[in-house]
Order: structure tokens, then sequence, then C-alpha cells
């Protein structure tokens, strides 16, 4: 039962580096490793939507109360705009928990952008939005 | 366990995977719905009534315009790329021939010191041809043409790419230096508009996402555009390139459909951010 259960789990991984491949403008398998989730919460300090990939940047303070900036990549900006993502939606100065996959080297701090929760609560993926009109 | 049981399990884990990367999983534009918010102004529908015959431009000619997409963006739950087929492997049987399985041994010989990081279109340049075999849209999933009685004109979202596409028999231009998405002449047969490409530089891939696909600036790309109905777009491309391929490539048939608004976005690039993160991932990987 442990290894099918163990079996399952590694086919997961890889149908999640197939799909981000499938969907993008380069591997994100060859960018990025799906063994490293990360976990980070910062202040947005710029949201860029354009090509290859959108990004979001922002500033993380660690336990010493140091800042450190952050990256992130998520999708193309046409996909994310046809999925509901304004841009302006999320401004500058706003607290974020960013989740993703850290990149392979790992001296970065840059990730793949797999899920963003707003303060609010709000949750926006890799392509825009999940909540919302545009989501029903 | 149960082989049977061991077996639902491994598909259910592969769904699950799906849906959990798939994030716009439920925020996909619906056919036939506007991809915007219910606050902002609605864009003006497509003028083509739905399933009716292709409308006519005053010259009798199919009236090619319009945004062409394949039913969704890049990153919706489906209708991702158009409907290829037509070479027979899309449901089964033999799959086509790819541009890169027609190379020459010198080619398929550099294709393989070739990798991701070396696309060019982490430093957004374009594609030669594109991504899902469909030039109108290079790297993207979404293209415009507007059709005017002597210039088509091919619009794509992704990096700002445009094909001004005479119609009037005219020869391919001698002041145009070679460019990244070649030269192209038009003319009517029949119903079937077919555009003439060529006069490409050699420093673009056929594709992106990593896929290597070098070409020579020998490329000459004809396509052959229909409007099969009010809806729907055929085209059919041949691609040569002696100095790398053993023989034509035919690329598989696509069928776009018409999307539900009538303006692509102004896209930039930068790719500073990707270009930087593909080549340290490579450096790490030693790829």
């Amino acid at each position: 039962m442990r290894r099918a259960i163990r079996t399952a789990f590694v086919w997961s991984l890889v149908s999640i580096a197939a799909t981000a491949t499938a969907w993008a403008h380069h591997s994100f398998a060859a960018a990025f490793d799906m063994n490293k989730p990360v976990t980070v919460q910062g202040t947005i300090v710029q949201v860029r939507l354009e090509n290859p990939h959108s990004w979001f940047f922002l500033d993380v303070k660690d336990a010493t109360g140091k800042i450190e900036r952050w990256s992130f990549e998520a999708g193309t900006p046409s996909g994310m705009v046809r999925n509901g993502f304004k841009p302006g939606i999320i401004k500058k100065g706003v607290e974020v928990t960013i989740k993703g996959f850290h990149a392979k080297d790992p001296t970065q701090n840059v990730g793949m952008l797999r899920e963003l929760v707003m303060s609010d609560g709000t949750v926006y993926g890799m392509f825009g939005s999940q909540q919302g009109p545009a989501a029903q | 366990m149960k082989p049977r049981l061991i077996g639902l399990l491994l598909v259910a884990a592969f769904t699950i995977a799906l849906a959990w990367f798939a994030p716009s999983v439920r925020t996909q534009t619906r056919p036939g719905a506007q991809a915007e918010s219910p606050s902002a102004p609605a864009e003006p529908k497509p003028q083509a009534e739905a399933g009716g015959p292709a409308p006519r431009m005053a010259d009798g000619h199919p009236d090619l315009s319009g945004v062409w997409w394949g039913g969704s963006d890049i990153g919706a739950a489906r209708g991702r790329g158009a409907r290829g087929g037509g070479r027979g492997g899309a449901r089964g049987g033999t799959p086509p021939p790819t541009f890169m399985s027609l190379y020459k041994p010198e080619a398929a010989a550099k294709a393989k010191t070739l990798g991701d990081k070396d696309d060019p279109t982490l430093r957004c340049v374009p594609t030669a041809f594109g991504t899902l075999n469909v030039s109108l849209w290079d790297v993207g999933a979404v293209g415009q043409i507007v059709a005017t009685p002597k210039m088509i004109v091919m619009l794509t979202e992704t990096y700002h790419g445009f094909r001004l596409i005479p119609t009037d028999g005219r020869p391919h231009r001698d002041d145009q230096p070679p460019a990244y998405r070649g030269d192209s002449v038009g003319r009517w047969d029949g119903d079937v508009f077919v555009v003439d490409t060529k006069n490409f530089t050699d420093n673009t891939w056929m594709s992106a996402e990593g896929r290597v696909s070098q070409h020579s600036d020998q490329l000459h790309i004809v396509e052959r555009y229909r409007r099969v109905d009010a809806n729907t777009l055929e085209i059919e491309a041949t691609v040569e390139d002696p100095e790398v391929l053993t023989g034509p490539w035919t690329a598989p048939k696509q069928s776009l459909v018409l999307a539900p608004f009538d303006r692509i976005l102004s896209l930039n690039c930068s790719g500073i951010e990707t270009q930087a993160l593909m080549d340290a991932a490579a450096k790490q990987t030693g790829k």
C-alpha cells in the first residue's frame, strides 16, 4: 500500500511538471525544482505582466529582520488577463503570501508562482484569478 | 493491494495533479462568453453570425478579418491551440513528422548542442513560424487579421509581430533586409488565400518552449488560409529549407475559431529575468 501511494505521488509530480511545460513559453521543469516547494510572505514591490512570462517581485523579511527581494515567475500576460487578472489588481505595497517551487539554482531567491494569497484570502494562480466572476 | 486498485489510485493522482496545477481551470473563457469582468464595458461582438457562411469583401473574396484563436488562451483548461490534424496521428496512428525529424545529419548534430536556455524567444525574439504551428500566433495562441482589398495584415499578440501581405500578385520586395518573420506576398486561389514567405534571418527557431528547431536563411513557407465558415479558419502550411531539411515539411493542418472579442492586446516583452533564470538553471544541471 505504501509503495502504491509513493508511486502515485511521484506520478503526480511528473504530471505537474509535464503540465507546466505544456503551458509555458519555456520549460518550467528545466528552470524549477518541483521537489522544492517554497512559501514566502512579503510586500509586493512590482508586478510585471509581460512576455515571455509575468513576474511578481516582493520584499520578504527574514527572522533577523533583514529584507530580501524575491521574484516569482507566473503565466503569460495574455492568459492571465483573459482569465480575469486585470493590470493593477495587485498594487505595490500590499501584503501577500506566495506559494511555489524554488528555482533550480539554490542561491537565487526565485520561484515559480503556484498560488498567490492576498491578505483578504483572495487566491490567484499562475494564470490569474481563481475566484470572482471570471472564475464562475 | 490489487493491481486494479493501484491503477485507479494512479489515475486519481494524475487527475488531481492536473487539476491542482491548473489554477485557471475554473476561470477559462467559455466559448461565446466575454473574457471581461461584469463592470467592464462589453467588447463589440464579432460581426459574423454563428455557423453562418464566411463573410465576403466587396471584391467577392472571403473576408479573413477577425481575432482567431483555438477557443481559449494559454492557461485555460481546454481549447489550447488550434485543432490540428489532417495528417494522421492526431487520433492514433503514426504521428506526423515534425520539422526537426527531417533534419539533415549536420543540422541534427547542431540541434544536439542546443538546449532550452538557447531558445531565442527567451530574449523576446519571435519564432519564424509558430509554437503551435500557426504563424499568426507566433509564440502565443491569439492573432488578428485585418483584411483590406489590397493588403492583408496579420497581427500577432505576442512579441508585437506583424506581417503586411499584399494581395495584388506583386513579387517579393527587394529592399527588405532578412527579417525574423520574413517577407510575405499573397494571392487568391479561388477562396483560398495563399501566402508565400521567405527572406528570413537564421537566428530564430521555428517554435518556442525550448523545442530546438533552428533553421537557415533559406527557409521558405507557403501557407493556405481558408475561411470555412463564419467562425472557422483553416490553415495549411508547407515548409522548405534545403539547407537543413532532407525534404519539404507539411505542417499539420490547423483549424482556428473566431474569438469573442475584436482586439488583441498590446503586450511587452523583456525576457531579462526569464533568460537569467534559464541560464542559472543550465549551470546547475550542466545542460
